[in-house]
């Protein structure tokens, strides 16, 4: 290296432009929790909405007329139908772009690769930086278009054309930014399979390698292939903004009973492909780092070996690559072929196994181990069930006679947000819950957390089960009204409310939590957790330096001579056996 | 303090790469599949059309300017492949430490690309003086879209090969002859992938119509 | 030795070049012949493209000298070219959709 003498650093070298992947890894995670609690807001105003159509929204009206009337839409302090499309399409963009998938491969792949590896930074620490400061961008352009003359991008998070195409200014504003959030993926995934692949220490081999880190791999893999077709989809639909190009548009397109002045030849469906390639491996970007944090926790918490290491990890992969053959059952209504639309059905039911099997590893993990009932280990125990159900209502999705049905129902809104929500969200929390003495150095309260998760999980049911009621009866999504016109709604309309009482308590279920991290952070500012307080094996916890933000890894490179989850070994004093320490053969 | 990285420069025994080989390689996977995903469209909306290139809303097609054009791009093929060529020539030359003829391939390598782009514009602004801008038909469209990002790729390239040439670049050698070695090989790895996506291009856009 | 290996390797990329300029003459030339199949302009695209795949593997295996590579590098490609092919599935796909042809 050329750089020889010891600076110090300045604050903005050290905490703003940092190339410390710990301080790039907090970056993104305290950037990401914001994002999430946008999201989730939106969704907060959204429920008033569908509960109490067209009624004036209490304490928040105000700020909701004025952006209304900013956004040029009449509004009595209720929320008017067009910003309500607003809200729907920006709630999905922000809550996977910018809130879950940064928080679960930025911040908890950035912070925690590294150190499971046993690497000093991660491979490209400039690229690394570059990655968090083109993220930041995508995500300040997307708050800035809900401030421009019609809104934000309002033609869902799906942005199908011709809609999009023809809709206001600000979905230009949401193509720029998500090219700029596509760029940032690119680039961290680049980071992390390099780390993974080059960084790793003596010793510890592939099937030593915790699960967690198989999972950012794949996932890393996932977004680097992926990714770039959304992108030239991106690129396609700008040009058709921007240049007047026809991509999408077919010819002889007639709008408000205009024939469309476009040169035409385009296919709208063109778009749904490109999208939907980049969107189902998106999904399991989604779950696979969350199952990596579940497994970490399930492993420490029942003192026990994972079950089934080497199966988790080829199904990882499998899973990675079915995800890629799968994308079309979004599409069984573009009236595909029955040979293709029964290649997709098989494809569909083939990657629910590997699903299977990883779910059924985790609770067989459970089996015998002497379970220590801590706040992550609650979240896991929780994500499990959760998760099932995510995956289990998703089969008759995959169906295409079912789907027809069901298709864009509430019924897919509730599979999806099983999925994600208790699914991806709950292993975050346990996660956030687990290495949260690892980059602060303080451990989170225990009753504030289990305050925290029992009403998250009551209310998560609350907010996500009736939707399964309503979307089998046939109530369609994206409606203003929450099917209201519709005499078929009538029956279940009632549930509306349910949803919307859980939504706002699932709300206030998160105060807990913020009060903890905050006021963790703040009491005792001397007080200091166990280097390791959950007596795990991983390198981070047992050889890395302690925490926060000290510059370098490692005080000596560490050498690993165990497998990732060696608990209650026989024969050993204590019921952990750390990844470098050095046992004598024979034992 | 700083960190070293490992494998920075040196060879990782199990793997038998420095890390921004894989870095590289990786980065030009996800390159395949954007140019995949480009010429994946190209294939759909072609088989959607009847005529290709199809006709616009003025009753014309390209067609015509098109065959003009072929000399130009092919001149615009040579140059991209004498480019490549000499990119290897500058990395071959660094092996054998020859910095001045490894500065002399350079400034061929950069004196195509700019030749390249100078193409590039009198062929552009010709179609768009024709009246034949990207909205004039989904031929068009793909044309500008396709090659515009190339043309993006070859800029980005050439800002880098200039930041090779240029004393702040080139001191590398001096201090780290095997990291700059290294940077060379891998940039030439790009550069070879932009002129692979051209010979591409080239026929799809230009020949087969 | 090594200087020796070099300076073979300088001759064989300057033949590369050569049979590169060769395979852009002849893929031009190509255009003026009509290889047309029952009208259909088929046997073209066929000839173009696979004169463009040749020089395409040219360039990679000798340029991008993936002919002495680390088997690591294979598998990414091999993995890349993979999806590569399933993204050329959508026309595919699409060719199948009964209706929404335009």
């Amino acid at each position: 290296m050329s750089n020889k003498e010891h600076h110090e650093e300045s604050f903005w070298t050290k905490y703003v432009f940092s190339i410390d992947h710990k301080v790039i890894g907090i970056q993104y995670g305290i950037t990401a929790l914001f994002f999430l609690l946008i999201g989730f807001s939106l969704m907060m105003v959204m429920r008033w909405q569908l509960a109490y159509p067209d009624t004036a929204i209490p304490i928040v009206g105000p700020f909701i007329k004025w952006l209304a009337t900013l956004n040029g839409f009449a509004s009595e302090g209720n929320l008017p139908s067009d910003l309500y499309n607003v809200f729907g399409a920006m709630h999905g963009t922000i809550m996977i772009f910018l809130g879950v998938v940064p928080l679960i491969v930025g911040a908890f792949g950035n912070y925690l690769v590294p150190l499971q590896v046993g690497a000093p930074d991660m491979a490209f620490p400039k690229l690394n930086m570059a990655s968090y400061w083109s993220y930041l961008p995508g995500g300040i352009i997307m708050i800035i278009s809900f401030f421009l003359p019609g809104g934000a991008a309002n033609s869902g998070w799906t942005a199908y054309p011709p809609l999009s195409d023809i809709a206001t200014q600000g979905q230009t504003w949401w193509l720029v930014a998500m090219i700029f959030l596509i760029s940032s993926s690119l680039l961290g995934s680049v980071n992390i399979i390099v780390t993974i692949v080059q960084l790793r220490v003596k010793g510890l081999t592939w099937m030593k390698l915790p699960f967690f880190v198989w999972s950012q791999l794949i996932t890393s893999f996932l977004l680097l292939l992926a990714f770039p077709p959304l992108e030239v989809a991106a690129i396609f639909q700008l040009m058709d903004r921007i240049a007047g190009t026809s991509f999408f548009l077919p010819s002889g397109l007639v709008i408000s009973g205009e024939m469309l002045q476009v040169s035409g030849g385009g296919s709208p469906l063109l778009w749904q492909h490109l999208f939907w390639f980049l969107a189902h491996p998106e999904v399991y970007v989604l779950i696979l780092p969350g199952m990596g944090v579940i497994a970490e926790v399930i492993a420490n918490n029942t003192r026990k070996p994972l079950w089934g290491y080497k199966s988790l990890v080829y199904s990882s992969f499998f899973l990675g690559f079915m995800s890629f053959t799968v994308w079309a059952h979004h599409m069984f209504l573009t009236g595909m072929g029955q040979g293709m639309s029964t290649f997709f059905q098989i494809t569909t039911m083939i990657i629910s196994v590997p699903s299977v099997v990883i779910l059924s590893c985790f609770m067989l993990s459970l089996w015998g181990g002497s379970i220590r009932f801590n706040v992550p280990m609650l979240f896991a125990l929780g994500w499990i069930p959760m998760f099932g159900v995510g995956g289990l209502t998703g089969l008759p999705l995959g169906l295409s006679t079912s789907d027809i049905h069901l298709h864009d129902t509430y019924y897919v809104i509730g599979h999806f947000h099983y999925v994600v929500a208790p699914g991806t969200i709950f292993a975050l929390f346990s996660g956030i819950y687990f290495w949260f003495p690892k980059v602060t150095g303080k451990m989170l309260d225990e009753t504030l957390g289990k305050i925290h998760f029992f009403a998250s999980f009551v209310f998560m049911n609350g907010v996500f089960f009736p939707m399964f009621i309503q979307g089998l009866a046939g109530v369609s999504r994206r409606l203003a009204d929450g099917g209201a016109s519709y005499a078929h709604a009538a029956d279940v309309l009632k549930w509306n409310e349910t949803m919307s009482y859980s939504a706002w308590l699932l709300g206030l279920a998160q105060i807990p939590f913020i009060v903890n991290l905050i006021w963790t952070l703040y009491k005792d500012k001397d007080s200091k957790a166990n280097a390791n307080p959950w007596n795990a094996t991983t390198i981070e916890w047992t050889d890395a330096t302690s925490p926060p933000l000290g510059h370098g890894n490692f005080k000596k490179t560490p050498v690993v001579y165990n497998g990732p989850y060696e608990y209650s070994v026989p024969g050993m004093k204590d019921d952990f056996l750390p990844q470098t320490k050095k046992i004598k053969k024979g034992k | 303090m700083d960190i070293k990285i490992p494998y920075n420069e040196d060879l990782r025994p199990d793997t038998g790469l420095y890390n921004a080989k894989l870095g590289i390689w990786l980065f030009l996977a996800s390159e395949v599949m954007l140019f995949g995903g480009l010429f994946s469209s190209y294939i759909l909306l072609r088989a959607g059309a009847s005529v290709w290139p199809p006709i616009g809303l003025d009753g014309q097609s390209v067609a015509h300017l098109l065959e003009e054009t072929i000399g130009l791009a092919t001149f615009n093929t040579v140059a991209l492949i004498t480019s490549s060529v000499t990119m290897v020539m500058s990395w071959v030359s660094l092996k054998m430490k020859d910095i001045s003829k490894f500065k002399m391939y350079m400034w061929i390598t950069i004196s195509c690309a700019i030749i390249f782009l100078i193409v590039k514009y009198f062929e552009y602004s010709h179609k768009i003086h024709e009246g034949f801008i990207p909205a004039h038909d989904t031929y068009m469209a793909l044309y500008f879209t396709m090659t515009g990002l190339h043309v993006l790729h070859i800029i980005g390239g050439l800002f880098v090969l200039v930041y090779f040439v240029m004393p702040d670049g080139i001191k590398m050698w001096d201090d780290e002859p095997i990291r700059f070695t290294n940077r060379i090989e891998v940039f030439g790895l790009y550069w070879h992938f932009v002129d692979l996506v051209w010979i591409f291009l080239f026929p799809v856009l230009y020949l087969l119509n | 030795m090594v200087s020796d290996n070099i300076s073979k390797q300088v001759i064989k990329y300057w033949k590369i070049f050569a049979l590169l300029l060769f395979c852009t003459v002849l893929t031009v030339l190509a255009v003026y012949v009509d290889f047309d199949v029952e009208g259909s302009i088929a046997g073209g695209i066929f000839i173009g493209l696979t004169i463009a795949v040749f020089k395409g593997y040219l360039v990679a295996y000798n340029f991008m000298h993936l002919n002495d590579e680390k088997p690591m590098v294979y598998w990414i490609i091999l993995v890349t070219l993979v999806f590569f092919l399933i993204l050329l599935f959508i026309p595919v796909i699409w060719e199948s959709t009964l209706v929404g042809k335009y």
